[in-house]
């Protein structure tokens, strides 16, 4: 007992000893944290400084679930319903649309934007010369400008903060309190950045890095979004206004915005982009043009992924077509409603309402296979939607929700739908397809639609094991296109309008002049943003700068815009008589599982501030009917 | 056989700690009632469910935020509370009534009720029906109280539940105030029942008035129709 008492103090001792001989123990430098003037003095780091901030550029969908950017909201609004695991049922059940909805307020990041733009100065000359720091600082101030547009288009007038705010510890912090800038300030701001930088930026040619063409994409969407609000927010009623101008822009600076958005898509459409043209099937064309990567020459600027690098997402898992998917769980998330399929037209120019129905409304028109319907509609159909019989990876994605029976004794037809996908009827012929769709089947299109664009067509991008690298689009030229053309029609210019409207709908399969000075209007501009731009965090954006959301989604249950449906195919069973029988029938229907209109209403033009925001900081006024 | 006492003794031990766990830490909930009307002249004023928010703000408090309050259809609105005092303010511009930002105070002490005062631009005093088949006739007595803004429209609505409104509803007719040609005369408004509430056993009826520049409208009470 006594020796183990002896030789554990003796340890003891070896042990402090050891201790007391590092010296300034408590002063060692951290072999985890990189501090600010290691950052600067690295090549590497720099450059991975950049990534994040890049990566942190907010958007309402994307294609990841990250912060500030949920690809399930794609199925928020009326283009899409959610087909997936009922855990997220709600996105077909919004009642109507929080105060909170959209809500971004992140100071966070436009202070670690400002620290880097400061530090860039205090310690960047170690590692780079004058010219990159130029470029650097030129960077830093591009995503500042994208995350002010981000918060202005949610918020309305937001605090500019260009600098650091140091706190100095002396108990009153009320001068780091900033009121909110007016809204049209803020759009000034961006448009001022992005002119001031578009020289310096350098980046020519990069997608994934912003350079000058980057810049004025930006600022056609930015001053398009000023000036449709300072014209139409005056013919909302009650329209939108504080006292001070953090929310509403005065509607005699419309045509100033109007013009500016123009001149800078005018500078985009003058660079070294043109439309994907490369596929001669207009739709197989337009689904390239969003998802090919190589000799793209559409893209602007790209939230970009690489498999082999393990940057990648799995948004083709979730969304694949139920009848394709590669892994055993998943699929069929965001389905497309027959709303937005109806916004397709045809191609002779005709409204694109799908003809289910004989012209007297007495029958059925009975097709040989379920593609015929969608025949000569605007090619980007197939190139963003997978509609019954479409292909996908080289295989056909055939759809039939049951068959419908002939009943000869009461002449009328009768309904047979499978408790199963993928079923056989007592003819031993298809009941139900193996891609549905289905009224209550989980992960099985709900619409009778699967989602084709941003889709992956590569094999196994659909597994969790290998995924997909398909990249999130900022920015491309199509948009530009109808940015012009909207911003071109707004001035009166009505041939410039027309000329950049047509070169879209031309690739679309409409022909050279689809569209007239007699026929073209403005709801035919916004019309081809819904179209051309789906699933591009475009619909919800641009309903709120125009005024139109609260007119759309109504919240009323009889109202064909808020209310969302769907398309299914069946099959005739009618023995005897040869030009029916075993043809395909088409019923709409309100999706099943979609259970409240859409309801969005005046509050939510301008989502609330969060109440703490205005505790912390008395001189930000709450907006308006919050 | 040996281990049952053990397994006894372990379960009473758990129940004994449920319940205990219970009643630890847990704050008293909110007991005292507010309920209280939006009135004109001791006269509810009908709103949309849903569409009308007051806010109730307690000071005093680290926790600072609001407690929305909807107003019912009917004019009515409730919270649970605890006892004490709050600050009621309106909502600018939601409202069918003139803007009127002073708060109001509020003591709550057990069961209260309160009457939340209003001017509002137009309202309906009185509506009575007449139904003919599937047309409905109203009859509609309007008095502007302020003229601030002016009237926009009448509207008479059409819905299958008592929730009847701007949103909800299968029919509407709209009256534009340009046709109305005196304002202090009874108002006829005529309305079919669509087709898809035929088979109903009943409907329910509203009038609404739409003043320029305010989203809301004042409405009538809604009033049960017999179909059948």
């Amino acid at each position: 007992m006594k020796n183990i008492l002896k030789y554990f103090m003796l340890s003891l001792i070896t042990l402090l000893s050891f201790n007391a001989c590092k010296k300034d123990y408590l002063e060692r430098e951290p072999t985890f944290i990189v501090t600010d003037e290691q950052l600067w003095k690295d090549d590497k780091l720099i450059l991975g400084l950049l990534a994040n901030y890049y990566d942190r550029i907010p958007t309402d969908m994307g294609l990841t679930d990250q912060p500030g950017s949920q690809w399930r909201n794609m199925a928020n609004y009326d283009d899409a319903i959610w087909s997936g695991l009922s855990n997220e049922e709600g996105r077909n059940n919004i009642f109507n649309y929080n105060r909170d909805s959209w809500r971004y307020y992140d100071y966070g990041f436009i202070r670690d934007i400002n620290l880097a733009l400061e530090n860039v100065d205090k310690f960047g000359a170690a590692a780079l010369n004058e010219a990159e720091r130029t470029q650097i600082k030129a960077e830093l101030r591009f995503i500042r400008a994208y995350v002010y547009f981000e918060m202005v288009k949610r918020m309305g007038g937001v605090p500019l903060i260009t600098k650091q705010l140091i706190y100095d510890y002396q108990g009153d912090p009320a001068y780091l309190q900033q009121p909110r800038a007016k809204e049209a300030e803020v759009y000034d701001f961006i448009a001022t950045e992005l002119d001031a930088i578009k020289n310096d930026i350098g980046n020519a040619g990069s997608t994934g890095r912003a350079n000058r063409y980057t810049c004025m994409a930006l600022k056609s969407r930015a001053m398009l979004y000023a000036g449709s609000i300072a014209k139409y927010n005056a013919l909302l009623t009650p329209s939108i206004t504080t006292a001070g101008g953090e929310v509403g822009i005065p509607a005699s600076r419309a045509v100033e915005y109007f013009q500016k958005s123009l001149d800078a898509s005018k500078e985009v459409i003058a660079g070294p982009y043109s439309l994907y043209n490369n596929n001669p099937n207009l739709g197989e064309n337009f689904y390239e043009a969003i998802v090919k990567k190589s000799s793209n020459p559409e893209v602007i600027f790209v939230r970009d992924f690489l498999v082999s690098k393990a940057k990648k997402h799995g948004f083709s898992y979730e969304n694949i077509a139920r009848g394709l998917r590669e892994d055993n769980l998943s699929s069929s998330c965001i389905t497309p409603t027959l709303n937005l399929v109806e916004s397709y037209d045809y191609l002779d120019g005709s409204v694109g309402t799908i003809k289910n129905r004989n012209a007297t409304n007495t029958d059925y028109i009975y097709y040989d296979n379920t593609i015929d319907i969608f025949a000569n509609k605007d090619a980007r159909l197939y190139g963003t939607v997978i509609y019954p019989g479409a292909g996908f990876k080289g295989l056909t994605v055939d759809m039939q929700a049951g068959v419908i029976v002939w009943n000869a004794a009461t002449s009328s037809y009768q309904t047979f739908e499978g408790a199963d996908i993928g079923s056989n009827y007592t003819d031993n012929k298809l009941l139900v397809a193996a891609s549905g769709p289905h009224r209550s089947i989980q992960e099985v299109s709900n619409t009778g639609f699967y989602l084709r664009k941003y889709i992956d067509a590569n094999d196994g991008s659909s597994t969790r094991g290998i995924q997909s690298d398909v990249w999130w689009i900022w920015f491309r030229l199509g948009e530009i296109y109808l940015n012009a053309s909207e911003a071109a029609f707004e001035l009166g210019q009505t041939t410039d309008a027309l000329t950049y409207v047509n070169r879209i709908r031309q690739r679309a399969g409409f022909g050279d002049n689809s569209f007239s000075a007699a026929t073209l209007t403005i709801e035919k501009i916004r019309h081809e943003r819904r179209t051309e731009l789906a699933f591009e965090d475009h619909r919800v954006w641009d309903l709120k700068r125009w005024r139109q959301a609260d007119k759309v989604w109504t919240g009323n249950a009889n109202s064909p815009d808020a209310q969302l449906y769907a398309l299914y195919p069946y099959r005739v069973v009618r023995p005897g008589d040869p030009t029916r029988d075993g043809k395909y029938v088409f019923v709409k229907l309100v999706a099943p599982r979609f259970r409240s209109p859409r309801f969005f209403q005046i509050f939510n033009y301008y989502s609330s501030f969060d109440q703490a925001v205005i505790n912390n900081n008395p001189k930000v006024i709450q907006n308006p009917f919050n | 056989m040996t281990s049952k006492p053990y397994l006894y003794i372990f379960l009473a031990t758990l129940f004994a700690l449920g319940i205990a766990g219970c009643k630890k830490d847990n704050y008293e909930a909110p007991e005292s009632m507010l309920t209280g009307r939006v009135v004109y002249q001791g006269q509810a004023i009908g709103l949309r469910s849903n569409g009308v928010q007051l806010e109730l703000w307690q000071h005093g408090y680290a926790f600072f935020t609001k407690i929305p309050i909807y107003v019912n259809q009917d004019g009515n609105f409730s919270a649970k509370l605890f006892d004490g005092d709050y600050k009621l303010t309106r909502q600018r511009g939601v409202g069918p009534w003139i803007d009127q930002t002073d708060s109001i105070d509020v003591k709550v002490s057990g069961n209260t009720i309160i009457e939340v005062p209003v001017t509002p631009y137009t309202i309906i005093t009185n509506a009575t029906y007449q139904r003919n088949g599937t047309a409905i006739t109203c009859t509609a007595n309007l008095q502007t109280v302020s003229t601030v803004n002016p009237l926009e429209a009448v509207r008479l609505y059409v819905f299958r539940t008592a929730l009847v409104d701007e949103t909800n509803q299968d029919a509407s007719v709209n009256v534009a105030a340009v046709d109305i040609p005196n304002i202090s005369q009874p108002l006829t408004l005529n309305v079919t029942i669509p087709s898809s509430l035929a088979n109903a056993d009943a409907v329910y009826v509203r009038v609404g008035a739409k003043t320029v520049g305010v989203g809301e409208l004042a409405y009538s009470p809604a009033t049960k129709i017999q179909l059948k």
